[in-house]
């Protein structure tokens, strides 16, 4: 059938309007934020990486999505915040990726060494090793597990299920003096010489008579520029009660002995208020619980913002506080020199941890920077997934129906039209 | 706060209790001249006894020839590895005599030699101040015994502390009287004893 000349014109006009329309909504689409290609990628790492140096070259995609069988190092989490920051619609999936995590902290000990603190799902098994090698493997029980390590070098790194988790050596602790003021007794005197055993400096201002003290050290010291902790030995030490507050709220530690709460210019720093002496609970020293055959005087009343540190049979024997910037520790035992001399064989050696323990939860923690840090900390790739890229979620709906067949269709419509139109003409004899 | 007592080590050689008023007379001391809260009266504890680990400072003397028995040479090494203070008194000051050999002999067995203690040591300054080392007792005048001033006391020491202090000076024959015959002395003489006490509060 041929068409009349009119109508024939009028359909070639309306195949060249169509196929500039057309044109004019690729032009129109092009200049608009681009439609791209959904990127699904499984980690293992290197596919990542891979695919970030894909993703990062033009042209960008608009959405992609990790499914993760372990959290993504730290410079690919880096890399997919920066993807994200451009725009990139960055989502993330993986149910099984292990919780792990590690904290280390430097020892408040002369001998140095640090105490790591590490989690991974409960009864993982897991390994701890440093840059020179494997430390110890680990049966992790629920919560945090803690390790002391008398020394390591360069970052602990903690593996569990395949994932990762490393820390940097913290910063190195500066050696301050440990002060212990009150009466001269066995307990101040078994005290200091446990202290001294075990690296700490330990300066004294004992009191024996009415105006007459033995002095050991620098004892008036009581700034943070020398002196970690003070040790109110006894009730005595109250003749100091404004100098130790004062260093106290200035950052130091306290640790208030025995009946040394007991003093009323003492008592505001305590943590509780200090109760009638409780007997021992047992005659003999026992390896597993020595410290039941101490008396102790029993923190009373706790305040809101002190915690306990130890108990026993519903009496609390020892807490701590933070008041101010400093730390109080308030001990109830005023006999422990009866544990190291009377205890069974590792007593001396257990008093002096005992000590030295009691001094870390109080201790004035002056730190010197270490002179260089390894770059590949990466203390909870979980954690940090979370906090870099927000919570898991499914691939995005609207990126999956985007894809890049749209753009050839057009193309082959507007050549369709054209070739019509041309055909249309050249058929009835025109150019 | 525990209170101080003083303490007599009984050993089964010789005569531990050779200077039974010695203890009263130091405890009447300490509470004359210092705060320190004191017991009234003095424990005696068997060297081989556990009990020893319940008295941080312990007196030993006697006029004869000691021997420990081996449960008490393992007490004592016990005793002074986790941080007892031993004051041993030769009550013969007779520098060849034979407390002095077999004492010596016998802490040099438990322990280690003693070793001469200088006069500037702060066990002379402790609480009253002997600037010329041990304080010179009566009986090194009068010509008994070896006829000798001991100049210096003795010592074995551990981490910078006097562990054993050993002295030929007959401070068991010097101190050895009731206190209440103090008050005839124009000086006190059982003054040391404090220092000693006051040493082994708190160094």
């Amino acid at each position: 059938m041929r068409l009349p000349p009119d109508a024939r014109r009028r359909f070639e006009l309306g195949l060249r309007a169509a196929a500039l329309v057309l044109l004019a909504w690729m032009i129109a689409r092009s200049a608009a934020p681009r439609d791209s290609a959904t990127v699904h990628e499984r980690t293992d790492s290197r596919a990542l990486n891979a695919a970030l140096a894909a993703w990062t070259l033009a042209p960008e995609p608009t959405s992609v999505h990790v499914t993760a069988a372990f959290a993504p190092a730290a410079r690919e989490r880096e890399w997919l915040r920066a993807l994200s920051h451009a725009g990139v619609h960055v989502s993330w999936s993986g149910d099984s990726i292990p919780a792990t995590a590690i904290e280390v902290a430097a020892r408040s000990d002369p001998a140095g060494g640090v105490r790591a603190y590490v989690s991974a799902p409960a009864g993982t098994r897991a390994t701890l090793s440093d840059a020179v090698g494997l430390i110890d493997t680990l049966s992790i029980a629920a919560g945090a597990n803690a390790l002391s390590l008398p020394m390591n070098a360069g970052a602990l790194d903690l593996l569990a299920h395949e994932q990762h988790a490393r820390a940097l050596a913290p910063d190195s602790l500066l050696s301050r003096q440990i002060v212990v003021l009150g009466r001269a007794g066995w307990e101040g005197k078994f005290a200091m010489a446990a202290l001294e055993e075990r690296g700490w400096k330990v300066s004294s201002r004992l009191r024996v008579g009415p105006n007459v003290f033995v002095s050991q050290g620098t004892p008036l010291a009581l700034d943070t520029a020398h002196t970690a902790v003070v040790v109110a030995i006894d009730s005595s030490a109250a003749q100091y009660a404004n100098a130790i507050a004062s260093f106290e709220r200035s950052g130091g530690g306290v640790v208030l002995a025995g009946d040394a709460p007991l003093a009323a210019a003492l008592r505001t720093l305590a943590p509780g208020r200090s109760g009638p002496r409780v007997a021992a609970a047992s005659l003999s020293f026992a390896s597993n619980a020595p410290r039941r055959a101490l008396g102790f005087f029993p923190v009373l009343a706790l305040s809101n913002d002190a915690v306990p540190l130890e108990g026993r049979d519903g009496h609390i024997i020892a807490a701590a506080r933070r008041l101010g910037a400093g730390r109080v520790v308030q001990l109830g035992y005023d006999e422990t020199w009866r544990w190291r001399l009377a205890g069974t064989g590792d007593a001396p050696a257990a008093h002096r941890d005992f000590w030295s323990s009691v001094i870390a939860a109080a201790a004035y923690r002056a730190t010197a920077p270490v002179a260089s840090a390894a770059p590949n900390a990466d203390a909870a790739p979980l954690a940090s997934l979370y906090a870099d890229l927000g919570a898991p979620s499914a691939p995005s709906a609207v990126a999956m129906h985007i894809t890049a067949g749209l753009r050839w269709w057009m193309f082959a419509a507007l050549a369709l039209l054209l070739l019509a139109e041309w055909t249309s003409r050249r058929l009835r004899g025109a150019r | 706060m525990t209170t101080f007592t003083f303490a007599t080590a009984q050993y089964d050689s010789g005569d531990w209790d050779s200077a039974p008023l010695v203890p009263p007379n130091i405890i009447d001391t300490i509470a004359r001249y210092t705060e320190i809260e004191v017991t009234p009266t003095g424990a005696i504890v068997p060297l081989a006894s556990p009990d020893l680990l319940r008295y941080p400072l312990v007196y030993l003397t006697g006029h004869l020839p000691v021997r420990f028995s081996d449960a008490e040479r393992r007490q004592l090494r016990e005793y002074l590895d986790r941080g007892g203070m031993l004051f041993v008194d030769d009550h013969n000051h007779d520098v060849d005599g034979v407390f002095h050999r077999t004492a010596t002999e016998e802490i040099t067995r438990t322990i280690a030699e003693p070793k001469l203690l200088p006069n500037n040591h702060s066990l002379y300054s402790a609480f009253f101040k002997f600037p010329d080392g041990p304080p010179t007792t009566s009986h090194e005048l009068n010509g008994w015994g070896d006829n000798l001033v001991h100049k210096n006391l003795f010592a074995v020491m551990r981490e910078g502390r006097i562990s054993v202090l050993y002295s030929s000076k007959d401070y068991s024959s010097e101190w050895g009287y009731h206190p209440d015959t103090k008050r005839f002395q124009s000086v006190d003489n059982t003054k040391f004893a404090v220092n000693i006490v006051v040493y082994a509060l708190t160094a």
